[in-house]
């Protein structure tokens, strides 16, 4: 696979990344390398019981100065609001986020604030921000945003029933730790979900408009290895070593679709998750096999690749073929781990597809899908044939 | 010898080139979100200080366009800012205005979706611009 003698590219991937079983237990070592002494914990309310923050509190000792645990399962921006007035009060320096991506992208809001001063909402924009944010570490206790590697926030704003994109290279997190003992108490819907929405976004940078070979490397190694063990994470939450390899795949893919960008999918996941609720992972396993259709015209050879990183045979076949069958071998996927494979069976009303694809004619993934997208026509089609599934 | 950038004869020019050019009259025909500015960063000796340009857009028809400071510019509901180079860039076609705020190459201050929405005005308004016989403030 050659790439033009013209190709031009940014590359940015600045987290240091620390992997291992009980690697959480360093968070404090971690902080204090960085020169944090002050940190605000950021996490929802069920992990804020566990002992897996219990733990990861005691390892800060002393440099634990509090605790923001109300941060909701799709995170707004009257939740970053009020973690930064306790961060304030506290006198935070640093933050160490423990939860999935909902949790890391609200600290994300948070640094802004502690920084920044002011309210979310001030920071709307895209790449806005002209210094380093707020120290942060984030331990995710999901496989699946990539939130931890990510220059987005995606917050929604819940009186305009909409997400936010806050996209910053300065809001990157300093630090990332990938402990896959915290990951085996996830649900197998859950694990399922971010698990492929971990996968869309190997998937996307592989076929953006702003894709570019490190995002390829990273994008299709994480797609043979969620394809490998998510269905052995999805069976047996217990099996460390595929947990692990899940926490691997989606930081790959997380730092992959930071630089290269996704597409019409997420466009279209984040709008159905706005309007229905709809899981941000499972959105994207619905559509994704329709949008592989739809832009198979334009990026047939990268699809190939795709399928062929699933491990489907297309040897013989035109990259228009093997990639329809990249289409076919996701939707078999997405049924084999369990998630529903149409909008319809997801609660999405068949009478709100042309508002949803209205919508997400604005989500900014859509500029870089890989196919220009012209119309909200184009993403009815999408949206109607993922509604029936 | 061409007009040079960010002058107020280049805005002048602008402002022109922009409602001479139908496709920007029909690719913006639903722009009703109000004014978007537009600042270059300082480049001494010949751009000494940060300057703005305001351009009052509304369904396809540039109203006002006019020289302001960043004080000023910061008060447009849309405001992009960028490095010479980089608008240089732009009005050579070698960065897509919108992919140049993704990439951290222009900043965005302002609703982006609606940016977003407006993807083909964008591409127009750098098609006008291209038009003009610029004097770039590093030649």
């Amino acid at each position: 696979m050659d790439y033009a003698a013209d190709l031009s590219f940014l590359f940015t991937n600045p987290t240091k990344v620390v992997y291992g079983v009980g690697s959480s237990a360093d968070v404090g070592l971690e902080l204090g390398a960085l020169g944090g002494k002050k940190a605000l914990v950021v996490t929802d309310a069920f992990l804020s019981k566990t002992e897996i923050v219990g733990k990861i509190v005691a390892s800060l000792g002393t440099t634990c100065v509090g605790i923001f645990s109300e941060v909701p399962p799709d995170s707004g921006v009257h939740a970053v609001n009020a973690g930064a007035e306790l961060g304030r009060s506290l006198g935070a320096d640093s933050i160490v986020s423990i939860g999935g991506g909902s949790v890391i992208d609200t600290a994300k809001g948070i640094a802004i604030l502690l920084t920044e001063g002011g309210s979310l909402l001030d920071y709307q924009g895209f790449q806005l921000l002209t210094r380093r944010q707020t120290l942060h570490i984030c331990i995710p206790t999901t496989a699946g945003t990539g939130s931890e590697v990510t220059y987005f926030a995606v917050i929604k704003d819940h009186d305009k029933k909409r997400k936010l994109i806050f996209g910053d290279h300065h809001i990157i997190p300093d630090v990332a730790i990938l402990d896959p003992s915290l990951t085996v108490g996830l649900p197998a819907v859950l694990t399922a979900a971010t698990g492929l929405d971990a996968f869309s976004h190997g998937l996307e940078a592989l076929t953006s408009a702003q894709r570019e070979p490190m995002s390829d490397a990273l994008g299709l190694h994480a797609i043979r290895i969620i394809r490998r063990n998510l269905p052995i994470a999805v069976k047996n939450g217990a099996d460390l070593k595929a947990r692990g390899q899940m926490l691997i795949a989606a930081t790959l893919a997380g730092a992959a679709f930071s630089n290269a960008q996704v597409g019409l999918l997420h466009a279209i996941a984040h709008t159905v998750g706005a309007r229905h609720a709809v899981h941000h992972g499972t959105a994207n396993a619905i559509a994704m096999p329709h949008v592989v259709r739809f832009n198979n015209d334009v990026v047939a050879d990268r699809h190939r690749l795709v399928a062929e990183a699933m491990g489907v045979d297309v040897r013989g076949m035109s990259d228009e073929a093997a990639g329809l069958r990249a289409a076919d071998a996701m939707s078999q996927f997405v049924a084999e781990v369990g998630l529903p494979r149409s909008f319809r069976e997801a609660g999405v009303p068949q009478s709100d597809l042309a508002a949803c694809a209205e919508a997400a004619m604005s989500d900014g993934a859509i500029v870089y899908n890989a196919k220009p997208v012209m119309s909200p026509r184009e993403v009815l089609g999408v949206l109607t044939a993922a509604w029936s599934g | 010898m061409g007009i040079p950038f960010f002058s107020e004869e280049w805005i002048s020019a602008y402002k022109t080139a922009i409602n001479g050019n139908p496709a920007y009259k029909t690719a913006a025909a639903d722009w009703t979100y109000g004014v978007v500015a537009l600042i270059c960063k300082a480049l001494p000796p010949a751009l000494p200080t940060d300057v703005g340009i305001w351009l009052d857009l509304d369904r396809g028809v540039c109203h006002e366009a006019k020289l302001v400071t960043v004080a000023e510019a910061a008060k447009a509901p849309f405001c992009i800012t960028g490095e010479h180079a980089r608008w240089k860039q732009v009005l050579k076609k070698e960065l897509e205005p919108i992919k140049g705020m993704m990439q951290g190459k222009l900043k965005l201050k302002g609703d982006l979706p609606t940016i977003v929405r407006a993807v083909a005005a964008a591409q127009e308004l750098v098609n006008s611009a291209a038009t003009l016989d610029t004097k770039f403030l590093d030649e």
